[in-house]
C-alpha cells in the first residue's frame, strides 16, 4: 500500500468522510489519543510476561476494537461513509468486563492507592491507561461539540471500560510476575 | 488514517483464470477474469492479485453485476507483475483476494468530479458502469490513444474532459493541460465531492488546489503508485 502522498504537508488531512480538516481539529486529537494508545498496547504485549501467555490475544483483540474506534472517530456520523463501519456494539465493552472480573477473581483487595510501576509490561499498562482516560476526555468534548451522541456514546463506554481494564491488569501482570503493589503512604 | 478492510480480518482467497485479454491502447490492457462464485465488491473497490510471492493491487473496473470481473493494466517497463498481465493468454489462472478498499461512490447533494491519471480510471468505470451518471470526469492522458472507455464516459458523465498535459494542439473535446491545471483554472466555484485516483503527485496538488479554491468540498482518494 502507498502510504505517502504528501497531501497533508500544509496541515490538513482528510477524514473517513471526506471531509478537510486541521490536524489540531479535536476529531483528529481524538483519534491521535486512540492510535497512541494502540501503540503503547503493542509495548505492553511485547513485554508481557511469558507467565501470562493469553495476554498476547486478549490485547490483539483490544488493539482490533481500537481500530474501529479511530474508524469512527475519523467519520462524521451522519456521513454516508459511516454506513461502511463496522457498527461498534456494546459486546466488545462486554467483554472487557469479563477480563476485568476474571483478573480481580486472583487480586487481593485493594486497600489504599497504589503507586503505578512495578513489572514493566505493569507499568506500560498504567501508562496505557492515563492515554486511554485522555482520549476519553477528548471524547467527551467531541460529543459536546457535535451534539452526537450515537455512535460515540459506544466509544465512551468502551473508553471508559478499557481504562478500568488497563487499571486490574497491571496489578494482575504484578501478582503473576511475582511483583508486590507499591501502596502510596501520603 | 488507514483503515480495516470491514468485518473481516483475513480476507478471502479466490482462483480465477483469464477469460480474454483486451489492448486497451498501446501499453495499457484489460484482462477479463472468471468471476468466482460467491465473489461479491462494491464499485470503486480492489482486488489484490497473486502470482507466486508476488501480489499487486488492481481496482475492479467493470459493473459489481458483471459476469465476470475486468482489471486495466498500465504494463511498467521492468515492472514485476503487470508485464505477466499485459501478456496473459486465455485460461492463465491466479489468485486474488478482496474485495479490499473504501474507494467507493458516495451519493450526496453536492456535484461529483472524478480526477484519473492514466490507469486510475479503472475504478471510475465501474462506477459508472454501476449506474451513477451526470459526473464530471477528469482523465490526465499521455495521448489521445490513452482516452480508453471514452464511450462509455462519453455516455455517463456529464462532462468527459481527457486532459492531455501538454499546451499545444489540443483537440476537440480536450483540455491542453494537466487535471490539476483544469482544476485550478476551469472548474467554476461550487459544492464538489472529489475523488481523486492514480498518482500521489496528482492526488497531492490537486488536494491542494481543492483546499484552496473550493473550501467545504470532500475528498476521497485512491494512490496507485
Ligand atoms: C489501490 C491500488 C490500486 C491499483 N490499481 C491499479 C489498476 O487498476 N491498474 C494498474 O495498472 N495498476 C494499478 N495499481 C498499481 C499496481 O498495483 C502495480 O503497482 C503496477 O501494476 C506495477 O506493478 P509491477 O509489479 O509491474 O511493477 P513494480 O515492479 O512493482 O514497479 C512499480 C513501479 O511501477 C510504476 N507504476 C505502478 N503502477 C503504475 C500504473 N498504473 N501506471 C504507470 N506506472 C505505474 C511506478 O513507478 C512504481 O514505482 C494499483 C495500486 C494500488 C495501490
Amino acid at each position: 500500500m502507498k502510504i505517502y502522498t504528501g497531501s497533508g504537508d500544509r496541515g490538513k488531512t482528510s477524514l473517513f468522510s471526506g471531509e478537510r480538516v486541521s490536524k489540531g481539529d479535536l476529531r483528529i486529537e481524538a483519534y491521535g489519543d486512540v492510535d497512541e494508545l494502540n501503540a503503547m498496547l503493542g509495548a505492553l504485549a511485547a513485554t508481557a510476561p511469558p507467565e501470562a501467555p493469553e495476554l498476547g490475544e486478549e490485547i490483539r483483540r483490544i488493539q482490533s476494537d481500537l481500530f474501529h474506534l479511530g474508524a469512527w472517530l475519523a467519520t462524521t456520523p451522519d456521513s454516508p461513509s459511516a454506513g461502511m463501519l463496522k457498527k461498534l456494539s456494546e459486546d466488545a465493552a462486554r467483554l472487557l468486563e469479563a477480563d476485568i472480573d476474571r483478573m480481580e477473581n486472583g487480586l487481593p483487595a485493594l486497600t489504599g492507592f497504589i503507586l503505578p510501576g512495578g513489572h514493566r509490561a505493569a507499568a506500560w499498562a498504567h501508562v496505557a491507561r492515563t492515554i486511554c482516560r485522555r482520549a476519553e476526555r477528548r471524547v467527551v468534548v467531541l460529543t459536546e461539540r457535535e451534539n452526537h451522541a450515537e455512535p460515540l456514546s459506544a466509544v465512551l463506554v468502551y473508553l471508559n471500560r478499557l481504562s478500568d481494564y488497563l487499571f486490574v491488569l497491571s496489578r494482575h501482570i504484578n501478582r503473576i510476575a511475582g511483583v508486590e503493589d507499591i501502596l502510596w503512604k501520603p | 488514517m488507514t483503515l480495516p478492510d470491514k468485518g473481516r480480518s483475513v480476507p478471502a482467497r479466490y482462483k480465477t483464470a483469464v477469460l480474454q485479454r483486451r489492448q486497451l491502447s498501446p501499453g495499457t490492457v484489460q484482462l477479463d477474469l472468471v468471476r468466482p462464485h460467491g465473489f461479491e465488491f462494491t464499485a470503486g473497490q480492489k482486488i489484490r492479485l497473486y502470482r507466486g510471492n508476488v501480489s499487486r493491487d488492481y481496482s475492479l473496473a467493470s459493473a459489481p453485476t458483471a459476469p465476470f470481473l475486468s482489471i486495466c493494466v498500465r504494463i511498467v517497463a521492468k515492472g514485476v507483475l503487470s508485464p505477466v498481465l499485459g501478456a496473459a493468454k486465455k485460461n492463465d489462472s491466479f489468485s486474488f483476494t478482496g474485495p479490499h478498499g473504501y474507494f467507493v461512490f458516495h451519493p450526496s447533494n453536492r456535484h461529483p468530479v472524478f480526477v484519473a491519471t492514466g490507469t486510475g480510471i479503472a475504478p471510475f468505470a465501474s462506477i459508472c458502469r454501476s449506474g451513477v451518471s451526470g459526473v464530471t470526469l477528469l482523465h490526465g492522458v499521455r495521448d489521445l490513444k490513452q482516452r480508453y472507455y471514452a464511450e462509455l464516459f462519453n455516455r455517463s458523465a456529464k462532462q468527459y474532459v481527457a486532459c492531455l498535459g501538454s499546451r499545444k494542439n489540443p483537440a476537440q473535446g480536450t483540455y491542453p493541460g494537466r487535471v490539476t491545471d483544469f482544476l485550478a483554472e476551469k472548474l467554476p466555484p461550487g459544492d464538489y465531492d472529489f475523488y481523486l485516483c492514480g498518482r500521489r503527485e496528482m492526488i497531492r496538488d490537486a488536494t491542494w488546489i481543492i483546499d484552496d479554491r473550493f473550501s467545504g468540498a470532500r475528498i476521497y482518494t485512491e494512490i496507485f503508485y
